[in-house]
Formats: C-alpha cells, structure tokens, sequence
C-alpha cells in the first residue's frame, strides 16, 4: 500500500514567502520546487487566496471603536449583574405571593363552612321559636361566636389582595 | 434637563466603574488590544459566518466574551488564540442556530456586501476572492477554520489545535486535506 505524502521540507519557506509578500516574484528556486512539487502547489494557491483574502477584508473592515465596544460590554455586565442579583428576590417573592395566595383560599375555605354552621344555627333558632324563652340564649350564642368569625373573613378577604400587591411591587 | 443629562452621565460612569471590577482588563489595556486584534478577528468571522454585517455584531460578542472570560496574562499570542476560540465558537453556534434567510456561511454574500472599486485592487482581484468565497462555502465548517487559521492567521499546528478543540497530531492531516480539497476548489472555479 502507497503511503501518502503529507508534507514537503520546502513549506515553511513557502508560507513564510507569501506571508511576507516575496511570493513568486523574489523567491528564486522556490518558484522552480513549486512548479514541480504537488504538496507545495496547493499551498502556494491556497495560501496566497487566504492571504490576500485577509488583507482586502482588513483592509475593509470598520470594526467600532474600542470605546464604544468596552461601553457596550460595561453596559451589558450591569444589566447582566442586576438579573443574577434580582434573581433570588424574584424567587422570594413568588413564594410569598404563593403563601399569600394559599392563605386567601384557607380564609375563603374558613368562611365557606362558617356558613354552613350559621345555617345550623338558624335551624337551631327555628326550632327554638317554638321556646322563645331560649332564643335569647341562641342569639347571643350567635352574635359572641358568628360575629367575630365574619370579621375575620372579611378582613381576609380585603388583606389577601392587598398583601399580595404590596409583595409583588417592583418599587 | 441639564441635571437629568448630568445625571444619565453619572450612572454611565458607575456603570463603566463597576464593569471595570468585573473585568480583569482595563480600558487602556483593552484599548491597545482590540486595536491590534479587532480587524483580524473581524476578517475572521466575515469570512467564516459570510456576511460583514453579521461579523460587526459577532465581534461585540467575541470581545464581550473575551472580556467576561477574564483571561489570565500569559502572552499577547495567548490571549489573541483566546480570542480566535471565542471567535470559533461563536461562529459554530452560529452555524447551529436555524437560520433566518439564505446568508449562511460563506456564500459568497460577503464579497457582494462591500465590493468596493478601491479596495479590490483589480477586477481579476474582485473575481479571485468571489472564488475563494465560493470554494469556501463548499469546504466543511471545520476545514475553513482550519486554514483560515493556519494561512491566515499564521497560526502554528498547536495553536490551531487549542483554538479548535483537537489533537496536535492530527491537524496535520486534517489541514493536508482541507487544503487539497481547497486549492482542487479554486483550480475548478478559474476553469
């Protein structure tokens, strides 16, 4: 089997030939090796493309000014610090606003079967009106317990929102 | 008005103070960097992502990232093969991303977009590098970087390697290849 011949002594002075823009004018015998080597041949055409490539596009280019690129980078590690750094507190307040959330359905919860026990104590009361001796007693039963509880259901009711906007501000 | 520009000021220089501590670089020594680096780095990703347009905005990122990457000194030619690694994966993420519009790499667009009279020296010029840009695009995303890099660049088979993720050893090899299929590219663009 025929082992490929991947390089030529002769390259390095190539290279270094068109990078220094000798090439083919002022290169003598290198000229004559090229003519006559493969490995050298595609170099010298392909090399000499990218050179002169990479001259005309640095030669065109009109990258911005290194104060505007460093004001920019400036500007972006800010905004990029600010997002890592808000980041825990946007966490802390969703738990918040979720616990707050959670609270409002407990008190909602609360004051849903508060109702049913008032419904009992009305068919209480209808049952003692047959004792109007004992309605007094009812009543109180029902202002001293049922009174407090639709306070706090209320006043659940108005908090929730409010301890939910005041957690949720930005400002 | 006045206090209010005064102001925005204030906060731009606070801002600039505090980047300033989080780059390992300052300003002077960035400025003297990107001058020698910036047009390099910007033919680079021109001819690699195909489009001058394009390679305007990869180039903030590049030194974005470079700036971020905090790079400890070690020479000038580490830090400018820190860049060109930088340039290179920004360049295939690039390539990964679907694409918008038919501006790929290397099709040719780029030598449309700035064809100027002054800088292509000679029509012939105009037409070599139309061709360049064309057997390019045929090339592996690999192969181009590779001898972008190599016959560019000017970079040396090791810093090829840690530029591009591969072994010492076999960019020889991948770069005899590369650079055959390129130069068989051209022959058959000038036909």
């Amino acid at each position: 089997m025929r082992e490929t011949i991947l390089e030529c002594p002769r390259e390095a002075d190539l290279v270094e030939a068109i990078a220094f823009g000798r090439w083919p004018d002022r290169c003598g015998d290198l000229t004559t090796h090229v003519a006559t080597c493969e490995i050298c041949a595609d170099l010298a055409d392909v090399a000499l493309a990218l050179h002169d490539d990479r001259a005309a596009l640095c030669h065109e280019a009109q990258p911005p000014s290194s104060g505007m690129v460093w004001w920019r980078a400036t500007i972006r590690a800010r905004a990029e610090a600010t997002r890592t750094a808000t980041q825990p507190i946007s966490v802390l307040q969703g738990i918040a606003g979720a616990c707050a959330a959670g609270a409002a359905a407990g008190l909602v919860t609360i004051a849903w079967h508060s109702m049913h026990w008032m419904e009992r104590i009305g068919e209480l009361a209808v049952r003692l009106e047959s004792r109007r001796a004992d309605i007094a007693s009812a009543s109180t039963f029902a202002t001293g317990h049922g009174l407090p509880i639709l306070v706090a259901v209320a006043a659940g009711l108005v908090l929730a929102p409010l301890a939910l906007y005041i957690t949720l501000a930005d400002d | 008005m006045r206090d209010a520009a005064l102001s925005t000021l204030d906060q731009l220089d606070a801002a600039a103070a505090e980047a300033e501590g989080t780059f390992q670089m300052d300003e002077d020594a960035f400025r003297l960097f990107y001058e020698r680096t910036s047009r390099p780095v910007w033919a680079y990703l021109a001819r690699m992502s195909g489009s001058a347009r394009l390679a305007d905005d990869l180039l903030q990122e590049t030194y974005y990232r470079f700036l971020r990457a905090n790079v400890p000194y070690e020479s000038d030619a580490h830090r400018r093969n820190y860049l060109f690694r930088i340039a290179t994966n920004i360049v295939r993420d690039l390539r990964r991303r679907p694409r918008v519009d038919e501006s790929g790499p290397g099709n040719g667009h780029l030598s449309e977009e700035r064809a100027d009279p002054r800088t292509a020296d000679t029509a012939d010029g105009a037409i070599r590098r139309v061709d360049l840009a064309r057997s390019m695009a045929r090339l592996k995303p690999r192969e181009r970087d590779l001898l972008w890099l190599a016959y560019a660049q000017g970079s040396s088979h090791k810093e090829i390697a840690d530029t591009l993720g591969l072994k010492t050893a076999s960019v020889k090899l991948l770069l005899f290849r590369a650079r055959r299929r390129l130069a068989r590219f051209l022959r058959e663009g000038v036909r």
